[in-house]
């Protein structure tokens, strides 16, 4: 399992993430990043979501996202 | 020929400058800066240091403590001397008046203004498709913000003839003409006094100015002082910013026929054609800081009460940050631009002025003909002339 996760002290709502990948990121009432609840996680061997994931990490300008494999 | 005489010891670094004529060549001087000098000494407005690399301007943007915005994030002065809310604040106040307008500037709550803002550009491509030689600085680039940022924020269609005046006065004259700039600064205040007295007696209205009226920090109320400088901050960020990225991917295009042609047969890339504009040509290539305490970046010690200019457009450059830097690729992946800044100052109206500007190009691209720049000695910045031939490409 590989686990998303936002930093919320470094998000600052620049919202690339849920403008890229909408299917993983959402945003709070005042624009700031979250993961989709239910998305939190993504199962080994789901290449499509982990490149997707990886693409919104590329794109973050705080580098606010963690994208990492779980134990 | 300036390069040359660049060579030859004219203007170098040491009296880099990013305002006016200077952006002609500026992109030159992002590449000499990190060929063998990404922080170095400018004599120019005072005196600064700039910070050209990408990962050094985002680690001063993630510690406003030590990079300071007083007295200005601007320099030079924007027509006042009097810091602009929320820009010129540091924490902790800074973070109270941002939160007032953060919840008006979600992507989800600039969906309702789309329709208005889809329309207006239908209408002014429209009249941009009509004619065979026309500035579209002033028939598009520029009335499409005006007409969306002021319904917005709630600037009276009647005051709108007066905008442009006032915004090349602030922003373009500053830099020869400061008393012109705070002549122009005077009067827009005088405006917003007006405007707020105006709006306190009348019916209560749910646009940027009604929310600000209503709102409360600490558990009170805003000042009338606070209220204008709120008001005047959100009229030159919010007008002339948007109108040079829609003039400058413009002028690009009018240029670059191959891209025209890719994105009329591929409207989806214009979201992403759009970042690297933003990237390439951004309306705000530095902003300044005053560090609070003696610092380090990039191996370059700066004191504390050093005027330091982060050049968003050079990191934007930065070889170490982008393959092929100075191309403007459709199909790039890996794009942290900084056309917004970052950290807790991050532009409030980011995603605004991208909306804007790729519902601009869409509605554009889709009503106007190929097009071709008239006059090739019109620069790629500010928001002057662009005048631009319709129907100028073979294949049209």
């Amino acid at each position: 399992m590989t686990g998303i996760d936002v930093d919320r002290d470094l998000c600052q709502g620049h919202a690339r993430c849920a403008a890229l990948v909408p299917e993983l990121f959402d945003l709070d009432d005042d624009g700031y990043s979250v993961v989709r609840p239910g998305r939190e996680a993504i199962p080994d061997g789901d290449e499509e979501a982990l490149d997707r994931a990886l693409l919104a990490v590329e794109n973050c300008p705080e580098q606010a996202i963690r994208v990492e494999p779980h134990a | 020929m300036q390069v040359e005489n660049r060579a030859e010891g004219g203007r170098g670094l040491g009296e880099f400058d990013f305002h006016g004529r200077a952006l002609d060549e500026i992109f030159g001087d992002y590449r000499e800066m990190h060929e063998r000098c990404p922080v170095g000494r400018s004599s120019r407005y005072g005196g600064f240091t700039f910070v050209a690399k990408l990962e050094d301007i985002f680690a001063a943007e993630q510690s406003p403590e030590v990079f300071s915005v007083a007295p200005s994030m601007l320099l030079p002065a924007f027509g006042t001397d009097v810091p602009m809310i929320p820009i010129d604040i540091d924490p902790p106040a800074h973070t109270a008046y941002r939160r007032l307008l953060l919840p008006l500037f979600t992507p989800r709550a600039l969906d309702e203004l789309t329709p208005g803002l889809r329309a207006t550009a239908h209408e002014l491509a429209a009249s941009v498709a009509a004619a065979d030689v026309v500035d579209v600085s002033t028939a598009f680039a520029r009335p499409l913000p005006t007409i969306v940022f002021s319904r917005f924020c709630g600037f009276p269609e009647r005051d709108w003839p007066r905008f442009d005046g006032w915004v090349d006065d602030i922003i373009y004259t500053r830099t020869e003409d400061p008393e012109r700039a705070f002549a122009a600064g005077d009067a827009v205040r005088a405006y917003f006094d007006e405007l707020l007295a105006e709006r306190r007696g009348g019916e209560p209205r749910n646009d940027l100015i009604g929310v600000l009226l209503e709102a409360e920090v600490e558990g009170r109320p805003l000042t009338n002082d606070e209220l204008i400088s709120y008001c005047y901050l959100l009229f030159v960020a919010g007008l002339d910013t948007t109108a040079w990225a829609i003039r400058a991917s413009l002028w690009y295009l009018a240029r670059t026929p191959a891209a025209q042609t890719r994105l009329r047969a591929e409207p989806d890339l214009i979201p992403a054609a759009a970042e690297e504009f933003l990237r390439t040509l951004s309306p705000v290539q530095g902003m300044a800081r005053t560090c609070t305490a003696d610092a380090v970046v990039g191996g370059r010690e700066l004191k504390a009460g050093e005027r330091v200019v982060l050049l968003f457009g050079a990191g934007n450059r930065d070889p170490d940050a982008f393959d092929g830097p100075d191309e403007i690729r459709f199909d790039r992946r890996k794009n942290r631009h900084l056309a917004f800044g970052a950290g807790i100052h991050r532009c409030l109206g980011s995603n605004l002025g991208r909306r804007e500007l790729v519902v601009g190009l869409e509605e554009l691209l889709r009503a106007v003909p190929a097009f071709a720049a008239e006059d090739p000695s019109e620069p790629w910045h500010g928001v002057g002339p662009l005048t631009l031939r319709i129907g100028g490409h073979e294949g049209r």
